[in-house]
């Protein structure tokens, strides 16, 4: 085989259990250059990420820089190849100073042992003098501002002679002026000859930095472009460019009575000045990408969080729900993003799980088993969920059926409306249709739906209609039979408004 | 319903029967001398005293199950013990009064590591570890080094509500566990202890309030506390500083003998009382064994470890 200057991928492939997260992944990184990688959620850039980062192996296919087979093992193997990380996930050791973060795990040592803090100290010194931070080096990490400790990874990856820095998403948390001055000692690196490897969907940043830009799609490399010969909006394409599940084909009535309505609802710093409706028997998308503000949107409207301002009417009352017992009582349900979690109880057995809300919110003083096991038997019944019985344990559940026990308990309280944060994320295609088979069920019943999902598709078949939301602020409403991906996906990644 | 083998309690139950088997079969006597350990005396007098552990035991596992955990027990009975012996004894309130009253104080110790909880956020652990130095303190002032003789106040031949003395330790206990074993099997508020040790953060997605849920469990076992401080200084006739000194600690253990997990959300009432019923026939027994004098403290440190492996080990094949 010919070799390649710079960091290859050949043919790398990764499922985790029946989900393909990488189908034969080729591409390379050229020495010297910004790349760009780029893909919807769930296209497969984080596996990718995590494989050059040695946390998890590829079932099939290597990793080669200048034509030379890295074996990379685990983390700590990576950092000595010369690949250093940027996490989303910023901050390693809160409780650690600046330079205790930046040689962790490499710390500089006697002969004895024994720690030099006078050498790291002056060393993060230098370093961070490179970089242009007016940072000292014995604070404590968790007092820096988020931009810093970002920038901190970045001088931590530098002091193990990095030749590839990648960054994931790093600006997700900063902002703008902070994300200015990452971009700075970005393209100073640059300049220096240091590879970036820049993951993001935000495309303002990668046309920005980045000399090529890599597509990835449902695990499958889509296309390598210069900068300099696309648009952005042939970047989304890329990204979204598949064949259309078919159109929900339901129609709200005009007439439907509003069921919810939130008025400028703001909640600093998660989201601003939100305003949407939801109709009797109309299924809402709310979409947006990581960081949009969308489960904080729906926690703070089922009474987890005070508003700072903005109104909740449910058919045309105002409710202010101060915990989720008063929002459930004012007849909202929230099926919540992370069912293990947030949703159910692994001590207590499917009966326990699936009456608890109703019972809750009831205000019921005894447990009366024999009705209760009566009524989890018809739950478990007419949502088709498989299970050994009632009494037992929901862990032997799979995904799919710890999901139904979720929604059917908050189904079983007959809730006015209903909120679902990501209502089939890690559910097999099997028990994702059923689960809006579900949710379409109800909504013609006429419950009125909210479903904050960043999976475009199921949002496009699910919803009547489509609210967009970036950064915590709502870019645009859309009706599903005039939404295609392109249109969403623009909104999202705030390219255009919407006309 | 459940398999007999699915229920906790009874494998609690068999290791009792065993240990009271064990001990009969190596105490047995020569010739036809009574029986040193199986005799009803003896037995009256192992439930005397496991019931002072058992009553705050109640109050100790519905904390644990609620994912919690309470090391001021030991330091509550003996603040109520010597409230209520003070008032008694100095300040010429009737029994019934000053007894109440010393409960109250039980109770008022559990409100405040419960506010210290749900409303300042201290951990658990942090917040009844400064509660069992206060409980301790205020105790040793208000003695100031001496001690009440409640004894000598008592009219000869004490018999509350008509019965033998000695049976009030064990009939608070068994009325005490069972109200709250019922409370707790029964009753939506148990449940919703439960679902708080579990999960508490699905607790709160699914509409229980879970800081209500949180006060009620430290209150009772404040009020569970003061009720054992109360009964313990009527048992031994005295009000002092250092009574109960150490007994969070075999309360807790028995709780988790008896089946609670410290990670909350699972356990039983009734399963700590039989646990503090293993110790109890075990600090009986062991001293009348000759030479097992010095080794009492280590074999009950170890009875703990090998019940609770037992338990996970049987967990995993109930699975």
């Amino acid at each position: 085989m010919d070799t390649v200057d710079g960091l290859e991928f050949r043919n790398v492939t990764k499922s985790f259990g029946a989900v393909k997260a990488l189908r034969g992944v080729s591409l390379t990184v050229l020495p010297g250059e910004a790349h760009a990688l780029v893909g919807e959620n769930g296209a497969g850039k984080s596996t990718l990420l995590k494989i050059l980062a040695g946390i998890v192996q590829p079932d099939a296919g290597d990793i080669r820089w200048s034509g030379e087979r890295l074996h990379l093992g685990s983390p700590r193997e990576a950092l000595e190849r010369g690949i250093g990380m940027v996490y989303q996930e910023m901050l390693s050791f809160p409780n650690l100073t600046v330079a205790g973060n930046i040689f962790a795990g490499r710390e500089l040592t006697t002969r004895g042992g024994w720690l030099r803090g006078n050498d790291m100290r002056s060393r993060t010194k230098a370093l961070l003098d490179e970089l242009h931070l007016p940072i000292d080096p014995a604070a404590q990490a968790e007092s820096l501002s988020a931009a810093h400790r970002q920038l901190l990874q970045v001088a931590r990856a530098l002091a193990f002679d990095c030749r590839i820095l990648v960054l994931d998403e790093p600006t997700t948390s900063l902002t703008d002026a902070e994300a200015d001055h990452l971009f700075g000692v970005l393209e100073k690196l640059k300049a220096r000859g240091v590879t970036l490897l820049y993951v993001s969907h935000r495309m303002p940043e990668v046309f920005r930095l980045c000399d090529r830009i890599s597509v990835l799609r449902d695990g499958v490399h889509v296309e390598t472009v210069e900068r300099r010969s696309i648009t952005p909006e042939h970047v989304v394409r890329a990204m979204v460019g598949r064949e259309l599940p078919p159109r929900s084909s339901r129609e709200t009535r005009a007439d439907a009575g509003l069921r919810l309505e939130i008025t400028g609802l703001t909640r600093r710093p998660c989201f601003r000045d939100v305003s949407l409706t939801v109709r009797e028997g109309e299924i809402v998308g709310l979409f947006g990408l990581v960081g949009a503000g969308r489960s904080e949107l729906l926690e703070t409207i089922f009474g987890l969080y005070p508003p700072d301002a903005g109104e909740i009417g449910i058919d045309g009352t105002p409710v202010a729900p101060r915990s989720p017992y008063h929002a459930a009582k004012a007849g909202i349900a929230l099926v919540p993003e992370e069912r293990q979690r947030q949703g159910l109880f692994f001590n207590l057995t499917i009966r326990h799980n699936l009456v608890l809300p109703d019972r809750t919110i009831r205000g019921d003083t005894l447990v009366r088993t024999e009705r209760e096991r009566q009524e989890a038997q018809d739950l478990v019944a007419r949502w088709r969920i498989k299970t050994a019985g009632v009494e037992v344990l929901p862990d032997h559940l799979s995904g799919g059926n710890q999901q139904k026990v979720v929604l059917a308990k908050w189904l079983a309280t007959s809730p006015r409306v209903l909120l679902l944060d990501e209502p089939t994320k890690g559910v097999d295609v099997g028990a994702k249709f059923e689960i809006h088979e579900i949710i379409r069920r109800e909504a013609a019943r006429g419950l009125a739906c909210l479903v904050a999902s960043s999976d475009l598709p199921e949002v496009l078949s699910l919803a009547d209609r489509i609210v967009v939301m970036r950064e915590g602020r709502v870019q645009g409403e859309i009706a599903a039979a005039k939404a295609s991906e392109e249109a969403v996906m623009h909104l999202a990644t705030s390219l255009e408004r919407a006309s | 319903m459940k398999r007999l083998w699915q229920i906790r309690e009874l494998s609690t139950v068999a290791i009792l029967i065993l240990e009271i088997a064990f001990f009969t079969w190596w105490l047995w006597p020569d010739g036809g001398r009574t029986h040193p350990f199986l005799n009803w005396d003896n037995a009256l007098l192992i439930l005397k005293y496991s019931s002072i552990y058992a009553i705050a035991a109640v109050g100790a596992a519905i904390v644990i199950i609620s994912g919690g955990i309470d090391l001021a027990p030991g330091a509550v009975m003996a603040l109520t013990g010597v409230v209520g012996s003070d008032l008694f004894v100095t300040h010429g309130w009737s029994l019934p009064a000053s007894m109440l009253a010393g409960i109250g104080v039980g109770l008022a110790s559990g409100v405040v590591s419960a506010i210290l909880i749900v409303a300042a956020r201290l951990p658990p652990f942090i917040a009844t570890l400064g509660m069992m130095g206060i409980a301790r303190g205020a105790a040793f002032i208000i003695t100031e080094g001496q001690y009440f003789d409640v004894s000598s106040r008592l009219i000869g031949g004490w018999r509350p509500f008509g019965l033998p003395a000695d049976w009030v330790a064990p009939l608070v206990m068994i009325v005490l566990a069972l109200i709250f074993q019922v409370l707790m099997t029964g009753f939506q508020w148990g449940r919703a202890v439960f679902s708080v040790g579990g999960n508490e953060t699905a607790a709160l997605f699914s509409g229980i309030a879970v800081n209500r849920v949180k006060l009620s469990v430290y209150a009772i076992a404040g009020l569970t506390a003061g009720i054992s401080g109360v009964v313990l200084v009527l048992v031994q006739g005295q009000g002092k500083a250092d009574l109960a000194n150490g007994y969070e600690l075999d309360i807790i253990a028995s709780a988790v003998v008896g089946g609670a997990s410290l990670s909350g959300g699972r356990g039983s009432v009734i399963g700590a009382v039989l646990g503090t019923l293993i110790f109890g026939v075990l600090r009986n027994a062991l001293p009348q064994i000759p030479g097992a004098t010095f080794y009492d403290r280590l074999i009950v440190g170890v009875v703990v470890i090998a019940i609770v492996v037992m338990d996970q080990l049987l967990l995993k094949k109930r699975g």
